[in-house]
């Protein structure tokens, strides 16, 4: 009974949200649609949190509407759907994992078998084991195993890998990839760039509370540069910035970083421009630098 | 009904009997706040008032308070506040449990450690020669269980706005002056005369007065002189807890 791939599990039409007169969204539209990982990137304090908050019902909108599953996030019928995983959380330190397990699936009508939770959590040798006696790793798959526990139409999760090495990093996005690949929709917010590039079908870049980039990413990476042409050159930055697909110049000392959407137009006019350059190196930009890009710009703008 | 949210009966029993499991395994949380007052009573009632029926009476109403607060205002602040803290309630509140069953849970849990504790004292009361009529004992026990409320409530009303270690220190404060003003030592009229009109704010003063009244040392037909300032305070005390709620939203 899973969803199909165009419907629509959470929606945020025209909605604004202020903590004590600081505004935080302003006429905020978002949707997220069921089968994709769509990842929440940007500065803190751009909205974030915000976002997820009001999509869980955990605050709720001076104005607009906020819909999960067409339904007040608030309702409990919305809330049975939603599988969470919160950044800072504990578990009852003195259950074991499968009781911790077993008592959060009793909230769901639709549950998972607890012993088909843990094994889908990678949990099954640690059943037995008390929650006060797990590594931060363990733990986070717990969180994870709490969060799946009521066969969820829609997971959030904050932060999931903080604490892992990088196998059992790539192991929770092949468990993260699985849902979303049997319909689930996944609203992931996250400091790491590999894993949003590794795990997101979307990404949206919030800042001041606006939605500045969204798009696959391989999009956003190529919405600011597709690379950056590092070289030594006699010409000024304001000159290089004039340079066909330039996107951004950056001089330190002798050597000086030209971010460009086409690294062959920029380098054929710079050629020409001056044919004495040295030591030219073109590597294609992070997305990272990509994001960094596009906020400064924004703010840039903005000011 | 809904066809997505579990039966309300099953998640409460699960959530009750989880919560008695926590705090079983915990022992050295549990253990002084079941232990101390009993030892308390037995210094009291065997001890110094060794052949004192009378007294080991009265302490037995006025200890059988005291043994509840301990579990009520611990167990409620201190963990609720333990687990606001690490987002463990946040998780249940994002979650479709019903909202009331987390607190059910607790006050199950804190019931059923409060009673080990008033049972051990019910126990060395009899050792030291207390006699009561069976319905004495129940009415006793009646009265002992529901002070559980209101300590339940102001320690929940904490642990919502105090971290955990801010509300363990509340509590010892709230146990101490509860116990000593509220005449569960020693009866109120030896207190100073400010101390006397404290007491009546004090929901322990009441429930000690109501337990005495329970044993026959106390003139029931002043019940509602005590119950009905108790019923003011538990309901000052709910709201104390419920407008304590969602303070941690960020």
């Amino acid at each position: 009974m899973s969803p199909s791939a165009s419907s629509t599990v959470a929606r945020l039409e025209g909605v604004s949200k202020a903590y004590s007169g600081r505004s935080v969204l302003t006429d905020f539209d978002f949707a997220l649609e069921a089968g994709s990982v769509v990842a929440l990137l940007g500065p803190n304090g751009a909205g974030k949190s915000t976002v997820a908050g009001l999509i869980t019902g955990r605050l709720a909108a001076d104005a607009g509407a906020v819909a999960l599953f067409d339904r007040d996030p608030r309702d409990a019928d919305s809330r049975a759907r939603m599988g969470v995983m919160l950044q800072a959380a504990g578990l009852p330190e003195a259950l074991t994992v499968a009781e911790a397990v077993g008592l959060h699936a009793g909230y769901f009508k639709r549950r998972l078998k607890t012993k088909d939770i843990l094994e889908q959590a990678g949990l099954t040798a640690l059943a037995k084991r008390r929650c006060d006696k797990l590594s931060g790793g363990e733990q986070r798959r717990v969180h994870f195993a709490l969060a799946i526990a009521g066969a969820p139409d829609f997971l959030v999760l904050d932060e999931p890998t903080t604490g892992f090495d990088p196998e059992a990093r790539r192991a929770m996005w092949r468990l993260v990839r699985e849902k979303a690949d049997a319909g689930v929709g996944v609203l992931l917010a996250t400091h790491h760039m590999d894993e949003a590039e590794a795990l997101a079908d979307r990404i949206v870049v919030i800042a001041d509370g606006k939605i500045i980039a969204d798009g696959p990413p391989a999009a956003i990476k190529a919405k600011v540069a597709g690379s950056t042409i590092r070289i030594r050159t006699g010409l000024s930055p304001a000159h290089l910035k004039m340079l066909p697909s330039a996107a951004k110049v950056d001089q330190r000392g002798a050597d000086t970083a030209i971010l460009t959407t086409n690294a062959r137009a920029t380098l054929e006019a710079l050629f020409s421009a001056d044919p004495a350059f040295t030591d030219f190196e073109v590597t294609s930009a992070s997305l990272e630098d990509a994001l960094a890009d596009i906020i400064a710009n924004t703010v840039k703008e903005a000011a | 009904m809904s066809a997505l949210v579990a039966a309300a009966p099953g998640v409460y029993v699960r959530e009750a009997g989880a919560e008695v499991i926590k705090s079983a395994r915990m022992p050295q949380f549990i253990i002084p706040t079941i232990v101390l007052p009993p030892a308390f009573y037995a210094l009291f009632a065997l001890g110094m008032g060794s052949g004192n029926v009378e007294m080991a009476t009265r302490t037995l109403a006025t200890f059988g308070v005291f043994a509840v607060m301990g579990p009520a205002l611990f167990g409620f602040g201190a963990n609720v506040a333990g687990e606001r803290e690490t987002g463990q309630l946040e998780l249940k509140r994002l979650s479709p449990m019903p909202a009331g069953a987390h607190i059910a849970a607790k006050l199950v849990a804190t019931i059923v450690f409060s009673a080990f504790a008033f049972a051990l004292i019910y126990g060395l009361a009899i050792f030291a020669g207390v006699r009561l009529a069976p319905t004495q004992w129940a009415t006793l026990a009646t009265v002992h269980t529901i002070a559980v409320l209101p300590f339940a409530l102001i320690g929940l009303g904490f642990g919502y706005r105090l971290g955990q270690k801010g509300a363990i220190a509340i509590a010892n404060i709230v146990f101490l002056a509860m116990a000593v003003m509220g005449g569960l030592w020693m009866p109120v009229a030896v207190l100073p005369e400010f101390i006397q009109t404290i007491a009546w704010a004090l929901p322990s003063y009441h429930l000690g007065e109501i337990a005495l009244m329970a044993v026959g040392q106390s003139d029931a037909a002043n019940l509602w002189l005590h119950a009905g300032p108790l019923a003011l305070i538990t309901s000052a005390a709910a709201i104390f807890a419920w407008t304590g709620q969602g303070r941690h939203a960020a």
